[in-house]
Formats: structure tokens, sequence, C-alpha cells
């Protein structure tokens, strides 16, 4: 993927790998590698200069087209003029949910999500009105609300402090469990990836290529205490060492300690 | 936000007020000392209650001059506004047309009203078009600019978010530009509201048989200064109104937490 402009960014190259139906992928990668410019490929709302994607057999244009992805930035991008289950209810209304049956059933539905996401009894409060923590979690509960195949999440938790972060992984897996789509999830921290996902894909530094994908061995249900085990260490050391080498001869470390 | 939070508010809001109205007071109190003692003549300067006077005894004459230019201003204020909008919205998304009409815009903004005040009189007569014309005129440009602005103001993200929901233009137009203008337009149109008065009354001054502006020329020919003061009073009046009348549509549109521009 290349970025033209005055001097082109050469942000992407040589990324290929496979993802099955229902598999949680967690991506890594220093800061700038193109890790959100492959999920906006991906998401179709970027077209690769080189190369291709296939979602379920469509390109990501058709599939952004047939509602498949779900989508969760950094920020929340929730819209400051509706409440809480107003957001949540965003897509259906968008997707043109019109009959009284329809419009009841994704409210109950919305309404179990909020639930499910920890935020149950603030369906009527403004963004505004919430902590940061909480309008992710909304953020979250929009994304799951349309039934999409794939999510893809940018990341999510990112700006949030290190227990927040924790309490809405496990709640992502508990909804995860539930759904079962693909996840594509980008972060920065090496824990979280190996916590939450079936398989890490570590990128290289600009432009990014993917360096290794690594397959997490643990089953599922998985809670908090795994991140002690001597093998999750052994991993998170093996993948720090190989972005640390690389990151420290780019001068541009960003993976946080544990 | 507690019940007794938003009373304790209230009360201290109205303690804000306390000391403009102490010293608006105590100015009257000054200017009519002033005179008296100083012995300016009416003509030049009367006395506030002489002022007084004249608004009670001429009140309800003077109150459907008023009548009139609130028309006038509100009828020009409504189409500007409306043809302000229509024209943000096509800016917004047809960047060419935007290239080759603002400039237009701007001109019309610079062109001083007072001096297409008279020609619109010679073409109309002494009917309501030149004022309402004048009016909406003067209401057009910073109606235009807040809401471009405004209808500009989303993230590229949220935009983002639209796209992966499949949204059409036409929703991303109602549910996220123009939620997301509102404030702006509101700013705008609060503006508006105020020089919409303006112009009506200055429109009149070129030529009418009724309403604020005419009764400022007539008085100042008689060198009637207490019925000038009064004419201003009342013009002055009518504007606050309309603009605290803006004011307060805004609070029940706009109605989400940290949403009012002036508050931030
Ligand atoms: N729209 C764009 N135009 C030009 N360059 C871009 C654009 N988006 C991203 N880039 C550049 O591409 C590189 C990868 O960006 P990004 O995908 O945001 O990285 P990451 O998410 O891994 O931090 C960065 O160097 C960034 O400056
Ligand atoms: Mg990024």
């Amino acid at each position: 993927m290349r970025f033209g402009g005055h001097e082109p960014i050469t942000a992407l190259e040589d990324v290929s790998f496979d993802i099955d139906d229902g598999e949680f992928v967690a991506i890594v990668g220093p800061s700038g590698c193109g890790k959100s410019t492959l999920l906006r490929i991906i998401a179709g709302l970027l077209e690769p200069t080189a190369g291709s994607v296939t979602v379920r057999g469509k390109t990501p244009s058709e599939a952004r087209r047939d509602v498949e992805f779900g989508f969760v930035f950094q920020s929340p991008v929730l819209f400051p003029w509706l409440r809480v289950l107003g957001n949540v209810l965003l897509p259906d209304r968008i997707l043109g949910k019109r009959n009284p049956l329809a419009v009841a059933d994704a409210e109950r539905h919305a309404r179990g999500l909020l639930r499910d996401v920890g935020l149950e009894g603030f369906e009527e409060y403004y963004p505004e009105q919430i902590s940061g923590g909480m309008q992710q979690r909304v953020a979250l509960a929009r994304a799951l609300s349309y039934g999409a195949s794939t999510l893809l999440m940018d990341e999510p938790f990112g700006a949030l402090d290190e227990f927040t972060r924790d309490n809405l992984n496990i709640q992502l897996l508990e909804v995860w469990q539930q759904t079962r789509s693909t996840v594509l999830f980008v972060t920065h921290s090496l824990q979280e990836a190996i916590f939450l996902s079936d398989r890490v894909v570590v990128l290289s530094p600009r432009p990014g290529s993917v360096m290794r994908i690594a397959d997490v061995p643990f089953g599922r249900p998985r809670d908090l205490t795994i991140r002690y085990r001597p093998d999750f260490a052994a991993l998170n050391g093996e993948l720090r060492e190989l972005l640390q080498i690389d990151a420290g001869a780019a001068g541009d470390g960003e993976v946080a300690p544990p | 936000m507690t019940g007794a939070g938003a009373g304790t508010r209230r009360r201290s809001k109205w303690r804000t007020y306390v000391p403009a109205i102490l010293l608006f007071l105590a100015a009257l109190g000054i200017w009519e000392l002033w005179v008296v003692a100083r012995d300016v003549p009416t003509y030049l300067l009367p006395r506030v209650s002489e002022i007084g006077i004249e608004l009670g005894e001429q009140g309800w004459s003077l109150f459907r001059h008023l009548r009139w230019t609130m028309l006038e201003a509100v009828l020009g204020f409504l189409a500007g506004s409306t043809a302000a909008f229509l024209a943000a919205v096509i800016f917004v998304h047809m960047r060419a047309v935007e290239g080759a009409l603002f400039p237009w815009a701007i001109v019309l903004q610079t062109i001083p009203i007072v001096a297409i005040a008279p020609l619109l009189t010679i073409w109309f007569g002494f009917t309501l078009v030149p004022k309402v014309v004048i009016a909406a005129i003067i209401c057009f440009f910073p109606v235009l600019v807040n809401t471009a602005r405004g209808l500009r103001s989303i993230s590229a993200q949220a935009v983002e978010l639209m796209s992966v929901l499949s949204a059409r233009k036409t929703a991303v137009f109602w549910r996220l530009r123009v939620p997301s203008s509102l404030p702006y337009v509101f700013a705008g149109l609060r503006i508006a509201s105020t020089l919409a008065v303006i112009g009506a009354i200055v429109a009149e001054f070129t030529g009418a048989d009724r309403g604020i502006g005419f009764v400022i020329i007539q008085a100042s020919y008689r060198l009637d200064t207490k019925r000038l003061f009064a004419g201003l009073v009342l013009s002055s009046a009518g504007g606050i109104v309309f603009f605290n009348l803006i004011g307060l549509l805004e609070r029940l549109t706009v109605r989400w937490p940290g949403a009012r521009l002036q508050e931030s």
C-alpha cells in the first residue's frame, strides 16, 4: 500500500495471511507500520495500490456494501446528540428496520448488548455524561448490534487504563463467545494480543510486512490468570524480542512493557 | 446532576445579573441627574424620565410601528436564513459551486446595505419588499458561513463509521451532518436575529410610511429627541426579544450536553 502526496509513503508491503471464519486474530506492530491502514483496506474504506483482499469470497467494498463489518476505532466515535441506547441502535436505524416488530426487537437486542458490556442502567445517558471506558463499551455494543460477520478493531482499548482494559478484554471474550464472529484486533500491547487471540500477526516497522504469525496455544474460555503461566510469558518474551530488535533498528519502539 | 445543584445554579445565575442591573440603573440615574444639573436642552438630550413618559403616552402607537418593523425583520430573517442554509448544503456537497459562488457571497456581504437600500426602495417603492430583502441580505452571510462550517464539522472517523454501515448520502446528511451542524447554525441565527432588525430599520430610513425606522427619521427631522430615543428603546427591545426567542429555540432543539458553542 502506497500513499501519494509530497513524499509518497509505502505503508504496507508484502502482507499476506488467511483468517478462518470465527477466528480471533490479533495484529501487533510498531506505531506507523500500517496497522490502521491494513484494517481500512480490509474494511473496504481504502483501495490498496497493489494486492488484493477477499472477505468471504467478496471484495472488501462488496463486503462493506453488504454490511459484513463491525468497526471499533481507537476513539469511541459516538454521536453526542444520541443517548447511549440511540447510539447502539444507530446501525439498525441506518439499515432501515422500519416495521414496529423489528424495531422492538432491535431495541431489546441493544439493551441486552448494553447489559453484556456492563452498561445496564446507562441506556438514557448521553455520551458526554459517561467515562471514556464506558463510551468505548458503547462503541463495542454498537459494532456488535447488527450481526456483522467480521469485527475490525483498531486499538479499541489503547486509550484506557489497565484495569478498564482488562475488564473490557474479559467482556469482549464473553460476548465473542456467543457471537463467534471473525475478529481482527489491532493492539500495541502484546499481552492483550496473546490474551485475546487465537493467532498473533506481528508486523515489522514501516513498510509493514508480516514478520511472524504465532499460534496462541491456550484454550477457551480464558481468564486473566493465564497471563501468569510460563508458556504465556515465554510467547510474550519471544514476540517482544522480535519486535524490539526491529523496532530498535527503526528507533521507534511502541510496544509497551508488560 | 442533582435537582439541588440545578437550583443553586439558577440562583447564582440570577446573582450574576445583579451587578449588570445595578450598573444599568446607576447609568440611567447619572444621565437623569447630569441633564438636570447641566440644564441640557431637551432637543439635544432628553431626561430619562421624559423618554419614559413619552413611551408611556405614545406606547401603543409606537408599538404598532415596532410590530411592523419586526414583521419585516422576521420575514427577512426567515428568507435569508433559509437561502443561506440551502446554499451551505450545496457548497458542502459541491466544491466547484462553492468556488464559483462564494466570492459573490463575499461581494454581497461587503456592499454596504445603506447603499443598496435606497436602490431597492426606488425599485419596489414604500412597500414591505425592500425591507424584507435588506433584512434577508444582512442575515445571509453569517448563517451561510456558520452552517457551512457546521456541516463540515464532522470527523473523518464518523464518516468512516457511516461508510462501514453502508449508509446512503441522505442518511449521512440527516443523521450526521445536520445534527453536527446545529450548534453552528444557531450561532449564525443568533447573530442574524439582531442584524435583521437593524436591516429592516435601515431600509425604512430610505422610504417608509410606518415602522420604527420611519419613527426615528420623522423624529429626527422635528428634533423630537424624546420620540427618537423612545424609538431606539423599542427597536432594541425588539432585537433583544428576537435574539432570546432564537436562544429559546436553540435550547429546545440542541439539547445534548456539551453541544452549545457559547458554553465551551
Ligand atoms: N491517508 C494517508 N495519506 C498519507 N499517508 C498516510 C495516510 N494514512 C496513513 N499514512 C501513513 O502510513 C503509515 C501507516 O499508518 P497507519 O496505518 O496509521 O499506522 P499504524 O496504525 O500502524 O500506527 C504512517 O506512516 C502514516 O503516516
Ligand atoms: Mg493506527
